[in-house]
């Protein structure tokens, strides 16, 4: 019951915030919603026995990747409110509806065909950094790799970007 | 499950009451006389200038994107570290073949930002920026200065 | 103890896949747009760790786990060049309003 009670809690609060992200006019406002979101969904990570990710993604969204949005918000003093312009895009309203609903109903529908998944106890050890550990560089030791590569072309590439100016 | 974190969360419930408790008692209880000085946004005690949105050197940026990048570098590090010790020999040498690779393609990410002059707060073509006359090489500028001592 | 059923939280992470779609059409400010992508990439990491739960194997729920370790490192990079495009975006024309970005169409 407490495991309910707290699932419906933070999903109240994941699904408000990310209303809020999108409404928002102000981005500054959209980010700090945002931070709310990415904490939530980590108290939800751990509800569901995944205390490793529950902590990398407070430390890394929650923390790091927002401090970048933020930087960028500021550095190119986007702080302002957009202006309501959506007048002059009359289709774009409709498009995003039809869109919203059709993804969701699809992928409630989808989440109807488990409906009847008898509720399953996680393996005590499954959340830890030990397993995970374990799995990264046995079975997934590949993908670390290609991991890796794609964050070198990250520093690389965003050094690039950030220095263009030199040109 | 839940029960395992009784004591978390337990204190999360302390610290957001502590926190309404000190914000809305203060806010209740306290007097409010408001002067213009009282008005104004802290400075650290000194008188605000301009706004606060302004536009920050791009090197803030840089900064923060490069320690994203090894922070997930770091994620993926730390399981490998706690189960070191505990992995058989075979699978340990494979895995810490895996962790060599990885390491090398930080490495050479981070010699790569070295040499670019990413870490330097002050490199030459952010002066370069800040003087819009451009000059074609603001290093002789500099160094009658630095020849003098 | 009564836990939560599967098609709860996939209900969830629908939810907020949807609302990311949707700001990612409607908003203007390329930033906006970069969040809204990552609220759909945290609801992918939600459907992957609601179905890692329910696997009969300690196996199989640990690759779910190291999928979503996957996506955090993609996000983490992504994020870094993406904003890094936004900059010098702007820095080639002040204005940022992501309908009149078509450098790559001229």
């Amino acid at each position: 019951m407490a495991e309910r009670l707290l699932f419906f809690l933070l999903a109240l609060i994941v699904v408000s915030t990310a209303v809020g992200v999108v409404t928002n006019r102000n981005p500054v406002r959209s980010a700090l919603l945002l931070v709310a979101n990415f904490f939530s969904l980590a108290l939800l990570y751990f509800l569901l026995s995944a205390q490793f990710l529950g902590v990398l993604q407070i430390i890394v969204y929650a923390g790091a990747i927002m401090v970048l949005f933020l930087f960028v918000i500021m550095l190119l003093n986007l702080g302002s409110p957009e202006p309501a312009t959506f007048s002059e895009q009359g289709y774009r309203r409709p498009l995003a509806w039809l869109i919203a609903l059709g993804m969701f109903a699809l992928l409630v529908s989808q989440a109807l065909v488990v409906a009847g998944t008898p509720p399953a106890q996680a393996d005590p050890q499954v959340g830890t950094a030990r397993t995970i550990g374990y799995a990264l560089f046995t079975e997934w030791s590949f993908a670390v790799v290609v991991v890796g590569v794609l964050l070198t072309v990250g520093v690389i590439g965003s050094i690039l970007l950030a220095r263009r100016r030199s040109a | 499950m839940v029960a395992d974190y009784a004591p978390l969360l337990l204190l999360f419930a302390i610290a957001i009451v502590i926190a309404l408790v000190m914000v809305g008692g203060s806010w209740l209880l306290g007097p409010r006389r408001p002067t213009p000085a009282k008005q104004s946004s802290y400075e650290c005690g000194i008188t605000p200038v301009g706004s606060a949105r302004e536009r920050f050197p791009i090197h803030f940026y840089l900064t923060a994107m490069l320690f994203i990048i090894f922070d997930v570098e770091v994620a993926f590090l730390y399981p490998f570290f706690v189960i070191l010790r505990e992995l058989p020999a075979e699978v340990r040498t494979f895995a810490m073949g895996i962790v060599g690779v990885f390491t090398l393609l930080l490495i050479v990410g981070f010699l790569y930002e070295w040499k670019k002059g990413a870490l330097d707060w002050e490199d030459p073509i952010e002066r370069r920026r800040l003087q819009p006359t451009a000059e074609p090489n603001p290093q002789p500028a500099l160094q009658p200065v630095s020849g003098e001592q | 103890m009564e836990s939560v059923p599967l098609s709860a939280y996939l209900t969830l992470s629908a939810f907020l896949f949807a609302v990311g779609a949707v700001g990612v059409v409607i908003k203007r400010n390329p930033i906006v747009i970069f969040m809204c992508i990552e609220l759909m990439l945290n609801a992918a990491n939600l459907t992957f760790l609601a179905f890692a739960k329910h696997q009969p194997t300690l196996q199989a729920q640990v690759a779910g786990h190291v999928f979503v370790l996957f996506v955090i490192g993609v996000a983490a990079a992504e994020v870094a060049v993406g904003l890094g495009i936004i900059t010098v975006m702007f820095r080639l024309r002040e204005n940022i309003d992501i309908d009149q970005v078509n450098l790559m169409r001229e």
